[in-house]
């Protein structure tokens, strides 16, 4: 089979799973959809096994193929087919997503067991697979858009999918308005390619580009900044980023899946998809770096404070991305895309272990009632662990290499570059920092009430269901969330991704060590082939010296948390007490919402309500329809004066007019 | 099989329903159209695409001292709005004749009348016959808003109507006569009001300018844009539920239709020269309808206001002078009518297990108990919203294409619009079937056949189309580059060269 | 003899019916003046049609009779289904199409 075969079937098996969970919900009451969904997703990802295995089977210079099914927009100069382009850079997005996508199908089997939506997540659930895959196979402009949106829909189902929140439902179409900002971005910049092109193909677009696109001439900037709105909303970077937060409303293994492992990190697959114009136009992606080196470091000050155990994740999700950005926007995309990876191996798999800490809590969210649950989850912490270090950037796990490949480009870049590096490893300190902040509190210390009683062998339960965000009861007829907590040493269906996603978050960095193995950049090679930027490698020494540093700025964090949060634990309380302000500032998540509130959702509610009230009712209604009712009135009222219903009038009526037309024809005569 | 048959069809079997007994009637009104659905049908599977000319033509000399003909044809650019109209019409149909009405054979009638008056105003190729069925078209709404409306102000509603729609009709009937009787005069040729024979014919560019005024004013006011919308909130308010899902799904396309039909070919230079003026009022009704629609509390009205901003859409299309806006505004004319009317149905839907109130804040909650209707529903509001996947974001992005080409901050500030109706698409959806279960809900129950009949084969139509927006596509593109070429000449003083250049291929 | 006889008795008669019906209350009389008044536009035609020497002017006033004939017919029907109604049979009361 050729590539494209496997790429039509990466797409269909989802897109299949979603449909027959959906229209099959009275039926599949009991696991059924789970067991359908993560097959159709597991199907998916073999097909993109051998997607993979085809591609390297052809020669270097023919990895890039794209197949069409039919004309989807096909008139008037506008040629967009329904067509995907399979090419290395594609087959190892769907491959990554494809993958971590399957282990969280399985561990939501368990998670939501007892939930009564439990079809309708599975069949979101696929939905998104889906999107996603269509969005990194999309072979031109308009399909990108589309898989794009669907993601975002997607995401706003799974994030409003407990709708009887009010608190999700307002963080859904928070998140959907962003995103479709985002979408507005896109669409407006793919129009400023096309206006030069002539085309939404990829291939074609990015042949086209060199010849009729001066370097960073004024339309390409523009089109490429808007490309970079949509990036930036999908990503999360400031200051789109306001929907990520909130969107931890949703159940947890979307937040390991969506909001961690693979949407957000749809804005690096498109700066890297369209490395070819980003490169014409140096202006924009600077921007783009700027703006990913500015993200990392505000949402690392800002998962410092936050109490939240999802939020601060979230936030670190952000920082990560930021990474991402940065480094595909300055040109190392192998370096990006491997971070990619491996972040989102070790962040599903801190989710993961998050979503078993919570239910182990019953529901509960916040890092000040959690303390002690090393002895009684051993396995759950064993993966956060992991997990963390991976985060942190700690030799030999994953993260260490991937985070500092990209470091390590910014430097050897040069040219002002050098910066952004610097100001990346400060993120890094504070990654540590962060991250085992978030250790040293929930799983050290004096046991909490919960930990005790799961030592003891008993899972606590609430009486009622809440809403962890408001403390809010939850309704209780409607059944979701389920009434039962699932903790993953408890669950198979939990575990065994959860060790799966543990292993590839130690190991998965072998695939790329400076001066002994380069295999993704090796594989990523084709879709890069014609980049300038992408073979500006550092030498294996100067890597080798960013490593080291990275090492060393990782246990620097660590110790840090450790000094603050184990050895001396008042200091927290102490810095908090001093530094009162900035505290109250990076609580407040630098006031990025209310400065959003203020500018934008305000603004637009006093001109709907001014819209309404005042023009709709004053202008239209009273002045331009009420006056020319009043007109017709008046008239019809005149006429009516004249109907008065007796007879004679109607007669004189009748014969003086006739006797004025005798006159009249009489005096002409 | 002669056009004559599918525009007179409704109306012979609308008049054999109302002397059949009552229970009888509306179905055979309904099973009429079905039939003339099935007719429509096969119009369109022989409709020969890529030729500009009219196809299935009827030409015949009705009042031969005014040069007035019955003349119908297909191309282009009604082809797909024929099909459209026969199928809203079918939905409908089988929505009201699920249900009990006062007067129902009377109601039927009213409804084939409008049918077979719409169907006319399509096919017409005569600039006369075009007013003709304009205006009779209107007369069944009249008395449909008046009859069988509700609420207090029905009346008044009725009269707004009215008065609205006949001053428009005035202006277009006085635009008309005076395009047939100036082109005559002004080439010493005997009077014709035949559309093509008119195209020959151009008219001076003074005379343009204002006869371009009058039929605009129809067109608006029908459609209608900000700010000749005065009737529309009342007026869609008292309608029952379906004739406001007809009149705004059909009816206004009608309108938007008259622009690309009558307006851009016949009169290119004023179509030029008035291109930023419509423009303007076409981004604001779309900005208006937005951000009414994101405040109003009234579940209809959200609705009702989202039409106002996509049919701004629309006229940014059509007068973008570019092919691919006035593509995007045929497609979109078919997207709009096939999401607006289930959404008028849902919300019925959604009235009756709110205790008969349409307003936001008696609804929420309904989804966990009716998830048929929550999925149906969320479809249709995704694609309101023109989410990239659906035909209706085809449509958009053509559009916007369109205007982008023409008017970059036109372009940039009706995207504006486009974020608004994520908002308030999802507001409806949100505040009527999730959160908490609303004060006013009595029943959750999920919808039951009368109401799956009729959502489900259209939200079908919309899947499809989403899929394959091509097919409201494939069969235009030359009459709509032949309708705009006129206007393009007069703004660009070059015949049509609409691609964009083309890349070199690798 | 000259026509201006035969218009002269047509203008009267034309004239006392016109009044009748302005000044008359009952419906039956207005019905009764009508009569005159076509009857009187009768006498003109068929003179006319004498003077000119053609039939067209006759024809016409055969047509005015059986007009005048159906129109009697439905007026009276009237008259007598407002009397069963109980109305007032008085034009002047009978102001329904007041606007």
């Amino acid at each position: 089979m050729s590539p494209t075969a496997f790429g039509w079937l990466i797409l269909l098996f989802p897109l299949l799973g979603c449909i027959l969970t959906a229209v099959g919900f009275r039926r599949e009451r009991g696991v059924s959809a789970g067991a359908i969904g993560s097959l159709a997703i597991f199907l998916a990802f073999v097909c993109a096994v051998g997607a993979l295995i085809t591609l390297l089977g052809r020669s270097e210079s023919s990895r890039q193929v794209t197949s069409s099914l039919w004309n989807y927009t096909f008139t008037a100069g506008v040629d967009a087919k329904l067509s995907i382009l399979v090419d290395p850079l594609s087959v190892f997005m769907a491959l990554v997503v494809s993958g971590v996508s399957t282990l969280i199908h399985v561990y939501s089997i368990a998670y939501l067991k007892s939930d009564r939506g439990y079809a309708r997540f599975f069949s979101y659930l696929n939905f998104f697979v889906f999107s996603m895959l269509l969005l990194v196979l999309a072979g031109n402009f308009l399909l990108l858009i589309v898989g794009w949106a669907f993601v975002g829909a997607a995401s706003y189902l799974l994030i409003s999918f407990w709708y009887r929140r009010s608190t999700a439902t307002r963080a859904g179409i928070k998140a959907f308005v962003i995103n479709v900002l985002g979408d507005v971005g896109l669409v407006l910049g793919t129009f400023f390619i096309f206006r030069h092109t002539g085309t939404l193909d990829f291939l074609r677009a990015f042949h086209a580009a060199p010849h009729v696109f001066g370097h960073n001439s004024t339309d390409l900037v523009a089109g490429c900044l808007l490309l970079l709105v949509g990036a930036f909303a999908k990503s999360a970077q400031i200051p789109l980023h306001t929907w990520l937060p909130d969107a931890m409303e949703g159940p947890t293994p979307v937040s390991a899946l969506i909001h961690a492992a693979t949407m957000v990190t749809a804005g690096v697959y498109l700066i890297a998809r369209m490395h070819p114009l980003f490169e014409l136009a140096p202006t924009a992606a600077d921007v783009g770096a700027i703006v990913g080196c500015l993200t990392l470091l505000v949402a690392a000050t800002i998962a410092i404070v936050q109490t939240d155990l999802k939020r601060v994740i979230a936030y670190s999700t952000m920082s990560q991305i930021g990474y991402m950005i940065m480094g595909v926007s300055v040109g190392a995309y192998s370096a990006g895309l491997f971070h990619l990876m491996t972040h989102a191996f070790f962040k599903a798999l801190l989710f993961m272990a998050a979503g078993s800490l919570i239910s182990a809590m019953g529901g509960e969210q916040s890092l000040d009632r959690m303390r002690g649950f090393r002895k009684a989850m051993p396995f759950t912490f064993l993966c956060f662990m992991v997990g963390g270090l991976a985060l942190s950037g700690l030799p030999p796990f994953s993260g260490w290499l991937s985070k500092d490949d990209i470091i390590a480009y910014l430097d050897h870049r040069g040219g002002g570059f050098e910066v952004l590096g610097i100001l990346g490893y400060l993120g890094a300190l504070m990654t540590g920092i962060y991250t085992f902040r978030m250790i040293f509190r929930a799983f050290f210390g004096e046991p909490v009430e919960e930990a005790r009683e799961l030592e003891r062998g008993h899972l606590f339960h609430p009486e009622s269901g809440f809403n962890p965000a408001t403390g809010e009861l939850e309704d209780a007829d409607v059944g979701f969330p389920g009434p039962e907590h699932h903790i993953a040493e408890r669950a198979l269906a939990m575990k065994a991704p959860m060790a799966i996603l543990a292993f590839l978050a130690v190991v998965g960095g072998v695939l790329q060590i400076p001066g002994i193995d380069a295999s993704i950049s090796r594989f990523l090679s084709p879709t890069f082939a014609d980049s300038h930027l992408a073979g500006l490698d550092p030498s294996t020494g100067s890597a080798w010296v960013g490593l080291i540093i990275g090492a060393v700025i990782a246990v620097a964090g660590i110790g840090i948390a450790y000094r603050v949060w184990v050895l001396a634990p008042g200091t927290a309380a102490r810095l908090q007490a001093r530094l009162g302000r900035l505290h109250t500032f990076l609580l407040n998540k630098w006031y990025f919402d209310e400065l959003i509130d203020l500018t934008v959702v305000r603004p637009a509610g006093w001109l709907g309500g001014f819209a309404e009230s005042v023009l709709e009712r004053g202008v239209i209604a009273g002045g331009i329809t009420g006056g020319a009712l009043g007109v017709v009135g008046a008239f019809s009222a005149g006429v009516r004066r004249l109907q008065t219903g007796f007879l004679r009038y109607y007669a004189a009526a009748m014969l003086v007019g006739a006797f004025g037309m005798a006159l009249y024809f009489l005096i002409s005569a | 099989m002669s056009l004559s048959i599918l525009i007179w069809l409704p109306l012979a079997i609308a008049l054999l329903g109302a002397l059949l007994p009552p229970r009888l009637g509306p179905r055979a009104v309904f099973v009429g159209s079905l039939i003339t659905l099935g007719v429509a049908i096969s119009f369109v599977a022989r409709f020969k695409s890529g030729t500009a000319g009219l196809q299935f033509a009827t030409d015949q000399v009705w009042i031969s001292a005014l040069g007035i003909h019955y003349k119908l044809g297909l191309d282009g650019l009604n082809v797909a709005l024929v099909l459209l109209t026969t199928l809203i019409f079918s939905a409908a149909l089988l929505w009201a004749c699920l249900r009990d009405w006062d007067r129902s054979r009377n109601l039927f009638f009213q409804f084939g009348l409008a049918e077979s008056a719409v169907l006319g105003a399509f096919c017409a190729q005569d600039l006369a016959l075009f007013v003709a069925f304009f205006d009779l078209m209107l007369i069944p709404f009249y008395f449909m808003t008046g009859m069988w409306g509700t609420g207090p102000d029905r009346v008044r509603a009725t009269t707004k109507l009215v008065v609205y729609t006949l001053v428009g009709s005035f202006l277009m009937l006085v635009a008309a006569i005076a395009t047939g009787a100036l082109a005559s005069s002004e080439h010493h040729t005997p009077i014709t009001f035949v559309i093509s024979s008119l195209r020959a014919l151009p008219l001076s560019h003074t005379s343009q300018d204002w006869i371009f005024l009058g039929f605009a004013a129809a067109f608006v006011v029908k459609m209608p844009l900000v700010p000749f919308h005065g009737w529309l909130p009342d007026a869609y308010k008292a309608m029952p539920i379906p004739a406001v899902a007809v009149f705004s799904a059909v009816l206004s396309k009608v309108a938007a239709y008259g622009f690309l039909r009558i307006v851009l070919p016949l009169f290119p230079y004023a179509s030029a020269h008035f291109q930023t003026l419509m423009l303007v009022v076409a981004v604001l009704s779309v900005l208006w309808g937005t951000l009414v629609a994101m405040t109003t509390p009234d579940a209809r009205m959200v609705v009702a206001y989202s039409s106002v901003a996509q049919l701004g859409f629309i006229v940014l299309g059509i007068f973008s002078l570019q092919a691919q806006g006035a593509q995007g505004a045929l497609l979109q004319m078919l997207n709009h009518a096939l999401v607006t009317a289930p959404l008028f149905f849902i919300v019925a839907a959604l009235a009756l297990r709110a205790g008969g109130s349409e307003m936001l804040a008696d609804m929420g909650g309904i989804a966990f108990r009716a998830p048929v209707l929550a999925a149906l529903f969320l479809i249709v509001v995704l694609a309101t919203l023109a989410m990239p996947g659906s035909a209706n974001f085809a449509g958009e992005f053509l559009i916007l294409l369109g205007v982008f080409k023409a008017k970059m901050a036109i372009a940039f500030i009706a995207s504006l619009g486009v974020v608004g109706a994520a908002v308030y698409a999802l507001r409806l959806f949100i505040r009527s079937m999730h959160n908490r279960v609303g004060a006013g809900v009595l029943a959750t129950s999920d919808i039951g056949l009368r109401d799956a009949a009729v959502l489900v084969p259209v939200v079908l139509v919309i899947l499809v189309l989403a899929f394959y927006p091509q097919f409201g596509l494939s069969r235009s593109e030359t009459s709509v580059r032949s309708a705009i070429a006129g206007a393009r000449v007069q703004q660009h003083g070059q015949p049509t060269a609409t691609t964009a250049q083309v890349a070199p291929t690798p | 003899m000259p026509i201006a006889w035969y218009l002269v008795v047509s203008a009267l008669i034309f004239c006392i019916g016109g009044v009748g019906v302005l000044t008359r209350p009952n419906p039956l009389v207005i019905l009764l003046c009508l009569e005159l008044m076509l009857n009187a536009a009768n006498l003109a035609l068929v003179a006319f049609s004498r003077m000119w020497g053609n039939q067209a002017g006759q024809i016409f006033a055969l047509i005015v009779m059986v007009v005048a004939a159906c129109e009697v017919t439905v007026g009276l029907g009237l008259i007598v289904a407002i009397y069963r109604r109980r109305l007032a049979v008085n034009v002047d009361e009978l102001n329904e199409l007041r606007g």
